[in-house]
């Protein structure tokens, strides 16, 4: 499907963010030694790369404020409903695990990329019940 | 919500496209509504009403 006005501005951002989110990792590595405690100074530092994935969830919003055609906008909107249930059931069943029995600690970091794993979850549940997957942006 | 979409665009000889474009909404959209898979908002639905110069009761009928 052709690509409209507001999926090529979100594919611009989010390659300048993915840009900035590397360096700014890269970065943070350097700058912090391997188990370094956390002073105003390293938390300064590691915070750096989260300004980049809080631009992540800011353009993911402009695209769907931007977004003039009504039916992607639903089938966008349903990919992130169904991402953000799976995550929530997912984080909070393996969180009730955490607290009763001694499975492996999963650190929160993870929490971003498992609901946009959601995403696809949810282009296949658009796929079943509608028909459409929805666009790949 | 069932609707003459199909028969009105037919009769102007449009494609799914051509009417798409003219609603300024992606070929995907057009095809959801004709098939009644999406039942468009009311702006939209007046856009597609003043674009075949019809009320929308003459395009969207109750089920």
């Amino acid at each position: 499907m052709a690509r409209n006005p507001a999926q090529r501005r979100y594919m611009r951002r989010m390659i300048a963010l993915s840009l900035a989110y590397i360096a700014t990792v890269m970065l943070a590595s350097w700058l912090i030694p391997d188990d370094a405690a956390a002073t105003p100074l390293t938390v300064a530092i590691a915070l750096v790369p989260a300004l980049a994935t809080s631009g992540f969830i800011w353009a993911m919003a402009r695209y769907i404020a931007e977004l003039k055609d009504e039916y992607v906008r639903m089938l966008e909107i349903r990919k992130m409903l169904v991402a953000t249930g799976l995550t929530l059931a997912l984080a909070s069943g393996w969180g009730i695990l955490e607290l009763f029995t001694n499975v492996p600690r999963v650190q929160l970091f993870y929490v971003f990329p498992v609901w946009c794993l959601g995403l696809a979850v949810g282009s296949l549940v658009n796929k079943v019940t509608i028909g459409d997957a929805g666009p790949c942006a | 919500m069932k609707n003459r979409l199909k028969v009105l665009r037919a009769e102007r000889d449009w494609s799914q496209g051509d009417l798409a474009e003219r609603l300024e909404v992606s070929r995907q959209s057009v095809n959801a509504i004709e098939t009644g898979k999406y039942d468009p908002s009311l702006p939209l639905a007046f856009r597609i009403a003043d674009l075949f110069g019809l009320p929308i009761e003459e395009i969207f009928l109750k089920d």
